[in-house]
C-alpha cells in the first residue's frame, strides 16, 4: 500500500490517498471512496518535478493522484510507459517529422516552384496589375529623382536609338518601352513593370561615349523582351507569402513583397543578367552599333568596384557581379568600324539633359568626367534624327503625367 | 478580542536553469530544422516545464494545453488574419485604385491596435484555460472586444498625455484583467484597499520618463568617453591618415548612444516596473485572500537585462528562457495571505476556448513562452 493524495477534480480540496498497485490498474482509497484507474489510460502530469502526478488521458475532469518519488519503482515495474517521454506529453517523433516535412514542402512550393513558373504567372498577370505595379514604382522615381523639364529633345533622342535596335530585333514590347532621363545622385538605368526605362543623368555624365548609353539601353530593353521585371516581383511575392506563413504573420514576408513592387526590390537574379547581357549586344549586332564602348563601360565599373564601396542606393553596380567577364563578352562582338549610335550634335543635346547638371554631378559625386571628346563622326545611315524618333506612348507624353 | 493573522502561503519555483536551457537548446534545434514550425510544440513543453515547477500550499501548477492547439490556433489566424492581410497588402494596391487601396491599408493598421489588445486578451483566456492547480482550472470571462475597445480609449489617452496616463492605463488593463479571471468558479476581484490604485506608482515612472532626456544626454557622454579611450589605445581612430573624419565615426558614435540609451533608459524604468507588478499584486483577492509580490528593482532588472542579452545573441531563440527566469523570479516573491474555502471552489462553468492563441502568435506576443 503506497500514501498518496488525491484530488476529485470537483473541489480543490486535496485527500490523503492509500494507493494500491494492482497488475492492470491501481486502486485509490479516498475520502471513503474507492476508485480503479486502468495504467494504460493514465498519463504524467508532473513533467518531473520531483513528484510523480497522475491524471486519467481521456476526459480530464481534474482528478489527480500525487505520488512521492519513493513510489517510482514499485509504478515503473506495474507500469513501466508511465516513465517513458510520451507519457510526460513529449510529442511523438513522428509529428516533428511532419512537421518538418510540411515545412520544407511549403519552402519547395513557395521559394523553388513559384521562381520556376515565374515566367508564365508574369506573362498570364494581367495587364491592369503590371500598371499598377509599375504606378508604384513611378511613385518611387518622382520621389528620388527629378524628371528633367528640359531633356524632351535628349529623351527623343535616345528613344530613337531605341527604337532602332527594338525595330532590327522585333521586340514585342515596341509600343511600349519609353526612355525618360530624370536626375538623381548615382548612375544607374534601370527598367520598370510598365516597360519603361529609366535612365539617370549621371549615368549618362558616367558614359564616355554614346554606344556605352546605348549598350546600357540595350540591356534593360533586353529586361523588359524577357519580362524579368515582373518575374522577379513573382519570385518576392511567392518568398513574401512563405515568410508569412511558416513565421506566423505581419512581417518580414509582408516587407519583401512590398519591396519587390518598390524601386530597391527591383533585382535580377544572375541568369537574368546574362540573359539581358547576350540579348543587349544582339541587340547591338542586329541594329549595327558597336559593342566596344560597352565594354570600356564594364572595365571601368570593374575599376569601381574595386576602388569605392558599394552605396546604400542601388547603382548601376549594383546586381552585376563579374564585369571584367561581361566586358569580355562585348569586347568579342566589337566592330569598331561602326559609326556611333549617335552623331555628334545629338551626344551634345543628351549630355545637356537635366540642365547641363550631368558633368556638374558627376564632378560632384567625384565621377571621373568625360575627357573623350564627342565623337566627330557624322550621322550614320542608321542614326535616327530626334525629329525621326517614335512618340511616347499615350499617358507617357510627359512624365510628370505619371502617377 | 483578539484576530488570529491569516495564514501567510508563499508560492516557489523549483526549477533549475540548466534544466530549461537544455529544453529551450532542444526546441530552439527542432525550432530550426522545421522552419520555425514547430515552435507551437516547443511553446507548449516550455509552459509545460515552468508552470509544473511552480508551487504553492505543497501542489505544483500544470499546463494542459497541447501543441495542436496552438497550430490550430495558427491556422485560424491564416484564415481570418492572414488571408484578409493577404489581400490589403499585396493584392488591393494591384488591383484596387491607388487612394482606396491606400485608404484600406490606413484602416487596416488603425484595427491593429485594438486587434492586438484583443489578441492579448484571447491569448490570456486560452492559457488560463489550460493552467490547472490541484486540478481545477483557471479561467477568464468577458469580451476579448470589450478590452479591446477600452484598450484602444486608454492608448490614445496616453499617447495625448505624453505617456502620463501610463501607470491609470496599466491599472485599468489589470483591473478589468483580474475582475474577469477565475480560479474555478471562484471570481478573483480588484479591490480598492482606500488608497489610489496608482498609489506609490508616480515617482517611478517620473523617473522612467525623464530618465529618457537623461539617458540620451549621459549616453553621449559615455559615446565620447569611449571613442576617446579607444583613440588614447589606438583601437580607433576618429581621423585617417590625411587627418580627414573616419567615415566609421558616425556609426560609432551612434551604435555606442543608441545601445547606451536604450540600456540606460530600460534601466530608469525598472523601478516602475517592479511598483507596477508589486501595486497590482496587492490589489489583488481571491475569496478573502490576497497577494503580495516583493520584485525588487535590481535583481529584477539584472535578470530582464540577462534575458534581453540571451534573446538578442541567440536572435530569439531562446527567448522562451527570458521568460523561465523572470516566472521564476516572481513565483519566490509571491506570497498569498490568507486561504481561500478551497471546499467550496469548483470547476468553472466558463467554457474553455478549443484552440490556441491564433492572433498571438501573428503578432508575436508572448516571445515564445507567454506570461500570464
Amino acid at each position: 500500500m503506497i500514501q498518496g493524495r488525491y484530488i476529485d477534480g470537483r473541489t480543490a480540496l486535496v485527500h490523503t490517498a492509500e494507493v494500491e498497485l494492482g497488475q492492470e490498474a491501481l486502486t485509490i482509497d479516498a475520502a471513503g471512496a474507492r476508485h480503479s484507474w486502468v495504467y494504460s489510460e493514465l498519463r504524467r502530469a508532473d513533467d518531473g518535478n520531483r513528484r510523480i502526478i497522475l491524471r486519467q488521458r481521456k476526459q480530464d475532469n481534474g482528478e489527480r493522484l500525487t505520488l512521492e518519488m519513493d513510489a517510482a519503482g514499485a509504478l515503473r515495474l506495474a507500469a513501466p510507459h508511465l516513465f517513458k517521454a510520451r507519457a510526460q506529453g513529449v510529442e511523438h517523433p513522428g509529428v516533428v517529422g511532419g512537421v518538418m516535412a510540411g515545412a520544407w514542402s511549403l519552402a519547395a512550393l513557395f521559394l523553388v516552384g513559384v521562381p520556376f513558373a515565374a515566367d508564365p504567372i508574369a506573362r498570364y498577370m494581367p495587364a491592369q496589375y503590371r500598371e499598377q505595379i509599375g504606378d508604384v514604382a513611378w511613385a518611387q522615381v518622382n520621389a528620388i529623382s527629378e524628371i528633367c523639364d528640359d531633356s524632351d529633345e535628349a529623351e527623343a533622342i535616345l528613344n530613337g536609338v531605341a527604337y532602332r535596335m527594338i525595330e532590327a530585333s522585333g521586340v514585342p514590347q515596341r509600343d511600349e518601352i519609353w526612355i525618360s532621363i530624370v536626375d538623381a545622385p548615382m548612375p544607374n538605368a534601370f527598367a520598370l513593370p510598365d516597360n519603361s526605362i529609366i535612365v539617370t543623368d549621371d549615368l549618362i555624365a558616367m558614359a564616355e561615349h554614346p554606344d556605352e548609353v546605348t549598350g546600357v539601353i540595350a540591356h534593360e530593353i533586353a529586361h523588359i523582351e524577357e519580362n524579368h521585371v515582373m518575374q522577379g516581383i513573382v519570385r518576392q511575392i511567392g518568398a513574401g507569402i512563405f515568410f508569412d506563413v511558416v513565421f506566423g504573420g505581419a512581417g518580414a514576408g509582408q516587407a519583401l513583397a512590398l519591396a519587390s513592387m518598390n524601386l530597391s526590390g527591383l533585382r535580377y537574379t544572375r541568369d537574368d543578367e546574362a540573359e539581358a547581357d547576350g540579348r543587349g549586344l544582339a541587340y547591338l549586332d542586329a541594329s549595327g552599333i558597336n559593342a566596344g564602348p560597352i565594354a570600356d563601360l564594364f572595365e571601368r565599373l570593374s575599376e569601381m568596384m574595386e576602388e569605392r564601396e558599394r552605396g546604400e542606393f542601388p547603382t548601376i553596380l549594383s546586381s552585376h557581379p563579374a564585369n571584367r567577364e561581361r566586358a569580355a563578352a562585348a569586347r568579342a562582338r566589337a566592330r569598331p568600324d561602326l559609326p556611333p549610335s549617335m552623331d555628334e550634335r545629338e551626344w551634345t543635346i543628351v549630355r545637356q539633359a537635366c540642365g547641363g547638371g550631368a558633368g556638374q554631378n558627376a564632378a560632384e559625386d567625384d565621377e571621373p568626367p568625360a575627357e573623350e571628346a564627342p565623337p566627330e563622326t557624322p550621322p550614320g545611315p542608321n542614326n535616327a534624327p530626334p525629329e525621326a524618333a517614335p512618340a511616347p506612348p499615350p499617358g507617357r507624353a510627359a512624365p510628370e503625367s505619371v502617377p | 478580542m483578539t484576530t488570529e493573522p491569516p495564514d501567510v502561503h508563499p508560492f516557489s519555483h523549483t526549477g533549475k536553469f540548466f534544466n530549461a536551457v537544455g529544453l529551450a537548446l532542444k526546441n530552439a534545434g527542432l525550432t530550426i530544422v522545421t522552419l520555425t514550425l514547430y515552435r507551437f510544440w516547443a511553446r507548449t513543453s516550455m509552459r509545460r516545464r515552468i508552470w509544473s515547477h511552480a508551487w504553492v500550499m505543497g501542489d505544483s501548477f500544470e499546463y494542459t494545453g497541447t501543441g495542436w492547439e496552438l497550430f490550430r490556433g495558427f491556422l485560424i489566424s491564416l484564415i481570418f488574419f492572414f488571408i484578409p492581410a493577404t489581400f490589403v497588402l499585396y493584392i488591393a494596391p494591384l488591383v484596387m485604385e491607388p487612394t482606396s487601396a491606400a485608404w484600406l491599408t490606413f484602416a487596416f493598421y488603425v484595427i491593429l491596435v485594438p486587434l492586438f489588445a484583443a489578441a492579448r486578451y484571447w491569448m490570456r483566456r486560452y492559457q488560463l484555460s489550460r493552467t490547472r492547480w490541484r486540478g481545477i482550472r483557471m479561467g477568464l470571462d468577458g469580451s476579448a472586444w470589450g478590452f479591446a475597445a477600452a484598450s484602444w480609449g486608454w492608448w490614445w489617452l496616453q499617447q495625448l498625455s505624453l505617456g502620463w496616463y501610463t501607470p491609470v492605463a496599466r491599472i485599468n488593463r489589470a483591473r478589468l484583467m483580474w475582475n474577469n479571471t477565475r480560479f474555478g468558479d471562484q471570481p478573483f476581484e480588484f479591490i480598492d484597499d482606500g488608497r489610489s490604485p496608482t498609489h506609490g506608482l508616480w515617482l517611478p515612472f517620473a523617473l522612467g520618463w525623464f530618465g529618457f532626456v537623461i539617458a540620451y544626454i549621459v549616453s553621449l557622454l559615455i559615446a565620447g568617453f569611449l571613442i576617446a579611450l579607444l583613440a588614447q589605445y589606438g583601437i580607433f581612430s576618429p581621423t585617417n591618415e590625411d587627418g580627414e573624419t573616419n567615415e566609421w565615426l558616425m556609426f560609432v558614435t551612434v551604435g555606442i548612444t543608441l545601445l547606451t540609451a536604450i540600456v540606460l533608459a530600460y534601466s530608469l524604468w525598472a523601478p516602475y516596473r517592479a511598483a507596477a507588478m508589486n501595486r497590482i499584486a496587492s490589489l489583488i483577492l481571491l475569496d478573502g485572500a490576497r497577494f503580495k509580490l516583493r520584485v525588487k528593482t535590481i535583481p529584477f532588472l539584472l535578470i530582464q537585462l540577462a534575458g534581453w542579452a540571451m534573446i538578442i545573441l541567440s536572435l530569439g531563440l531562446l527567448a522562451p528562457l527570458a521568460g523561465y527566469m523572470q516566472v521564476r523570479y516572481i513565483s519566490n516573491r509571491l506570497v498569498m495571505i490568507g486561504t481561500p474555502k478551497f471546499a467550496d471552489i469548483n470547476q468553472p462553468t466558463i467554457a474553455a476556448p478549443g484552440a490556441g492563441e491564433s492572433l498571438a502568435d501573428a503578432f508575436d506576443l508572448d516571445m515564445g513562452v507567454g506570461l500570464i
